[in-house]
């Protein structure tokens, strides 16, 4: 697994990343500087990024606006029903293009100057243009577009020079799991979203672990829901997360009144949760019958945006689907029966960070020089590859390292 | 529809609006459930831009009167000791009644909650509309309102913080 990226921050923090693989230094979660670096490093650099899903925008004229960063973006299903990616600019002075989250259009109007853009990028119109400079050529002027690639309809960009092809970057262990999580296919329909915001850096909101889940969600315990011995946690070197649990089906004891919203349907029988982590920031979750992609925005150091997306297949019955909606709506977002508590562990841990010293890993840790790749089920270990990568590409030096 | 709303019903609908915002405004998540119907009531709380699009998805969704119940254990029971407190008030204007036969009425109110975090300030959580079916349950003077269907449409496209409890 190669990866270009290559940073070389020469900002204050960390002082010192320690020598013991488990210590993670605090200083990297309130560093207002360091977020300036990611942005270039990360998130502007060779590294693929989720920004939607082809289901987000079905129909020929649909479009989505997305932030990659700072960076405002849009989705666009032109007429021969390729989705692009563009930067949300008018190329004449900048103008943002589009205000709208999402919609649908025949053609973008920039109102500054009435410059007309198709859905395909292409100026088709701009007036007054024969008093323009000399070299102006209206083929040249074509809404910007950003490199994108997709998987089952997952749309990835990149605004780096060197990155991988998509299907290194992903790699070996991660396409079996996301394929199946996105319904076999990608074949999917949008149900609707969920947009918070945290007040939680990125790599917090990214550092939830396989360790946690029976201890901080009470739910499991009150529903006597055992996560099964079948799962396994994968990395990659590259920084991506595979989780998949059995999750056995609850046996009603009496605590929910209404136990159609823990059934398991079996959409996907074999599992009853399936977890795809992409570096940076992605978040994707297949958990009963629930698809749920996570279209994270990194705003600031102290900020990140997610938009929870939750789809139904196409090929759903009526009563799947609205099986889906009414799990997807309570289990899993900013405020669902087995999740509203990671979203508050996001934002303590964030306080609980802007102290000196070191968050501290322990569960699974066998070695402290040697970052673990072979990890079990409820191990926290899994996420020490993605923080070995973080550390690689933003050039941070471990102590002692020349 | 003709039907046209008595002084009575409107002050026992005023009554469980008051009920509602003080059940909330208390953190009183059982007194928040029975302000709904005790046979089949719902609840949802959705954003506006799901609504708008016609995208069924929500932020809580008790379709039937066993998940309201469900909700009240949610706060209650699973997540006690895991989120930051936070404590609201909720404010509500009336902004059309209309009836719906049955002793029902059809309404929609304008709502805005203020929260204050522990240890914070007091901010906007967010506002938006609520469309209710009410029903006037019981007969003579003793008679009370209750929420049929709730459905809190809030007007954030993106929330600022992770939610507890219902708007
Ligand atoms: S900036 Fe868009 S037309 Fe001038
Ligand atoms: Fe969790």
């Amino acid at each position: 697994m190669s990866s270009q990226c290559t940073g070389n921050y020469t900002g204050k923090a960390p002082a010192v990343w320690p020598a013991k693989v488990n210590q993670i230094p605090k200083e990297v979660f309130g560093d207002a500087a360091l977020f300036e670096e990611e942005l270039k490093t990360i998130f502007y650099g060779d590294c693929w990024h989720i920004v939607g899903h082809f289901a987000e925008v079905p129909n020929v004229g649909d479009f989505k606006t997305f932030d990659l960063g700072r960076v405002p973006l849009l989705i666009s299903r032109g007429k021969n029903n390729q989705v692009r990616v563009f930067y949300n600019t008018c190329t004449h002075r900048g103008n943002q293009l589009e205000v709208a989250t999402s919609g649908n259009r025949k053609e973008f109007e920039c109102p500054y100057h009435r410059w007309l853009f198709s859905l395909e990028g292409a100026l088709t119109a701009c007036p007054g243009s024969k008093e323009f400079a000399p070299d102006f050529k209206q083929e040249n002027f074509g809404l910007m577009e950003v490199k994108s690639a997709q998987f089952m309809g997952l749309i990835f960009v990149t605004m780096g020079k060197n990155t991988p092809p998509l299907t290194e970057w992903l790699g070996e262990i991660v396409p079996p799991t996301l394929s199946t999580l996105l319904g076999g296919d990608g074949r999917l329909k949008l149900l609707g979203y969920q947009k918070v915001r945290y007040d939680s850096n990125w790599k917090g909101y990214n550092d939830n672990d396989g360790y946690h889940a029976p201890m901080l969600h009470t739910a499991f315990r009150l529903l006597n829901w055992q996560g099964g011995t079948t799962g396994f946690q994968r990395m990659t070197k590259n920084g991506h997360v595979v989780f998949e649990a059995e999750l056995k089906a609850i046996q009603n004891n009496g605590f929910v009144n209404d136990p159609s919203l823990v059934e398991f349907k079996g959409s996907d029988p074999a599992r009853g949760s399936r977890i795809v982590q992409l570096f940076p920031a992605t978040v994707m979750v297949k958990h009963l019958d629930i698809i749920n992609l996570r279209f994270a925005i990194a705003r600031s150091h102290d900020v990140t945006e997610v938009h929870y997306a939750y789809f139904a297949h196409e090929d759903d019955s009526e009563e799947l689907v609205q099986h889906r909606i009414r799990q997807g709506s309570n289990l899993l977002g900013p405020c669902g029966m087995i999740s509203m508590e990671d979203a508050a562990i996001f934002q303590r841990i964030h306080i609980g960070n802007q102290t000196p010293g070191f968050a501290e890993f322990q569960k699974g840790v066998t070695s402290l020089m040697e970052v673990p790749m072979d990890v079990k089920q409820n191990d926290e270990t899994g996420n020490l590859p993605r923080w070995e990568h973080y550390r690689k590409v933003m050039g941070f030096k471990r102590e002692g390292e020349k | 529809m003709s039907q046209t709303i008595t002084a009575a019903h409107s002050a026992a609908i005023d009554a469980l609006h008051t009920a509602y915002l003080a059940a909330l405004d208390k953190g009183d998540m059982a007194a928040w459930a029975s302000t709904f119907a005790a046979d089949n009531a719902r609840y949802f709380c959705i954003s506006a831009e799901n609504d708008h699009r016609g995208l069924p998805l929500a932020l809580m969704y008790d379709d039937c009167r066993g998940r309201i119940d469900d909700r009240v254990s949610f706060v209650t029971k699973v997540w006690v000791g895991t989120y930051e407190p936070y404590r609201t008030r909720h404010f509500i204007q009336r902004l059309s009644c209309e009836a719906a036969g049955n002793n029902q009425y059809r309404l929609t109110s304008g709502f805005t909650i203020m929260m204050s975090a522990e240890g914070g300030t007091t901010a906007v959580l967010t506002s938006g509309e609520y469309r209710d079916l009410i029903e006037i349950q019981g007969d003579g003077d003793k008679f009370r309102a209750v929420f049929r269907e709730r459905r809190a449409v809030y007007d954030a496209d993106v929330l600022p913080r992770y939610i507890v409890f219902p708007f």
